[in-house]
């Protein structure tokens, strides 16, 4: 049905002539929501911390991946890593907004992800763009074995500006969080090349110690100097409806993705 | 590590070095990135937003006299033209919240909306030879710019399945205010104006609330303290605005009141205006 008011048409809903502005009308939307694909692991590769160490460090992990498969679902974000810190020199050199910095990230990672879509192939597992994990990417499951996706979220030209300074804040970490938010998936795990997150950073500092399971309020009120994932994900993690705790592990140790997969206590486990 | 920096590497800059051998969640790097130049992609280029519920869902009597003075306009004025969803996303958006839905998928659920109304328009520009422009397609705008004075794009910024959860509740919150700001801010644009039903910025919902107040010109830090229950703009935009580089200020016109739009274009203080106070870059 269509009503007529002030000469606009409107459908009937809830909604209806309501401003999606107001705090009110934004408060009655909460809610059950539900888990599209409550069964699937959700695994980020780190660019610089894995994908530049090269074969040394990607193929035992990659191993240990498909080692896994038949027991766990596996989806992999890839990170972008050294490709992009260069060409955010030359393009803040340029004087290039956020938002292109952004855009030309997110072919560092996509290179990345083929990659290691290139090496997993023979496993089953396919690349997909944006628009197909949007289209395609519970009927490649049922197909697949399993899938590789550019874990920089396609914001692209409308990256947002960051609080400080130019560097996009929504990286490869960010994007295959809120990919295994909005799919409600099982398990969410940073592989990177520190055992967790730190009181200080554990390259520089031998005083560091691994901080084993923390709220993100906790992470964000300590203000660590340095994060071994995006400063934005813990915001992200504040307002989780599904993925309401996330695992950083050491992916340069073989058995620690199997044992995260498992649930065990490894790393540094971040809880909303 | 297979690092392409070294010391002596003498292409890169000091900030360039920094950047490769530091982490980039390190302040101090992000520090260092502030005083960067700021180069503007489309400094003549004016970004309209079209309302869908102001506007596009009201129709002919609406939208007709708004695309002719967008035509009067292209012979002076480069616009990327983007809209709003309006009443088809408030229904997609209940039913789907109904259904159990993430906020990912209401973004996918909306951008669909945002975009029927961007192809309306279209249709009713295509004559002029205006194009429609996919997100994906934004690296040809700068030709058909040039060519034809404007483009046609869908708001919502192509987030799809990424949005990230609002604080409160499950509405995407950044949706086509937000998407359009993006486009004026990435390109260093020469004006944002929002077309409205509305004159500006009141301190209540004019359409609700008579004893509401209308406010022609306020900085973002001053309506942000006001804390208002509503507002003509979604959130994420005065968010935005506060960290923007290139865009320090928003206006918002009357698109049912003839000239108001040619009025901002020409660079008349019409309808509200939206500044941000002191900016040190």
């Amino acid at each position: 049905m269509t009503f007529r008011d002030f000469d606009a048409r409107h459908v009937e809903s809830s909604l209806m002539r309501e401003s999606l502005v107001d705090k009110n009308v934004i408060a009655r939307t909460d809610g059950q929501v539900v888990s599209i694909l409550p069964d699937v692991n959700i695994i980020q590769i780190g660019g610089r911390s894995i994908m530049d160490r090269g074969r040394s460090a990607l193929l035992p992990l990659l191993e240990e991946i498909v080692a896994n498969q038949s027991q766990h679902r596996i989806i992999i974000g890839v990170g972008a890593g050294v490709r992009s810190r260069h060409i955010f020199s030359v393009g803040l050199d340029l004087g290039l907004p956020t938002g292109a910095l952004a855009a030309l990230s997110a072919k560092d990672s996509a290179q990345n992800a083929y990659m290691v879509s290139c090496l997993l192939a023979r496993y089953g597992f396919v690349y997909l763009e944006a628009p197909l994990v949007v289209q395609l990417l519970p009927a490649m499951l049922a197909a697949a074995r399993g899938a590789v996706f550019n874990g920089i979220p396609p914001y692209s030209l409308w990256e947002h500006p960051p609080l400080l300074g130019k560097l996009p804040p929504h990286g490869s970490d960010a994007g295959s969080y809120l990919v295994a938010e909005v799919f409600g998936a099982r398990s969410m795990i940073f592989l990177k090349d520190v055992d967790g997150v730190y009181t200080a950073d554990p390259k520089s500092d031998r005083s560091a110690e691994l901080i084993p399971h923390a709220t993100a309020q906790e992470l964000i009120d300590r203000k660590l100097h340095t994060l071994p994932i995006e400063t934005v994900v813990l915001e992200l993690l504040t307002r989780a409806k599904l993925a309401k705790s996330v695992r950083v592990i050491n992916g340069l140790n073989p058995g620690n993705l199997t044992r995260a997969l498992k649930g065990e206590s490894i790393g540094t486990l971040i809880s909303k | 590590m297979k690092d392409i920096v070294e010391d002596k590497n003498s292409l890169l800059t000091a900030l360039g070095k920094q950047l490769l051998s530091s982490s980039l969640t390190d302040a101090s790097v992000q520090q260092a990135t502030e005083d960067t130049p700021n180069f503007a992609i489309l400094p003549w280029v004016n970004v309209v937003k079209i309302g869908g519920q102001s506007i596009m869902d009201r129709g002919r009597s609406a939208v007709y006299p708004l695309v002719k003075e967008i035509v009067a306009n292209l012979g002076q004025h480069k616009m990327i033209l983007g809209t709003g969803a309006g009443t088809r996303a408030r229904h997609i958006y209940s039913l789907a919240i109904d259904l159990g839905l993430p906020t990912g998928v209401l973004t996918v659920l909306g951008t669909a909306v945002a975009w029927q109304n961007a192809q309306m328009l279209h249709y009713l520009l295509a004559q002029y030879g205006i194009p429609f422009i996919e997100p994906e397609g934004f690296n040809t705008l700068p030709h058909y710019l040039m060519e034809r004075s404007a483009v046609v794009c869908q708001g919502m910024p192509p987030y799809k399945l990424w949005e990230p959860n609002p604080a409160t509740g499950r509405i995407p919150p950044q949706r086509t205010d937000t998407g359009c700001f993006l486009i004026a801010e990435v390109f260093g644009a020469r004006k944002m104006i929002y077309v409205k039903d509305e004159d500006g910025l009141y301190t209540a919902d004019p359409k609700k609330d008579p004893s509401c107040r209308y406010i022609s010109r306020i900085s973002v830090q001053e309506l942000l303290a006001l804390d208002l229950e509503d507002l003509i703009v979604e959130r994420a935009v005065l968010e935005f605005m506060m960290r923007a580089r290139n865009i320090h200020e928003i206006q918002f016109v009357n698109g049912l009141k003839p000239g108001q739009l040619t009025a901002a274009l020409n660079g008349d203080p019409v309808g509200t205006i939206i500044y941000k106070n002191g900016d040190k870059r």
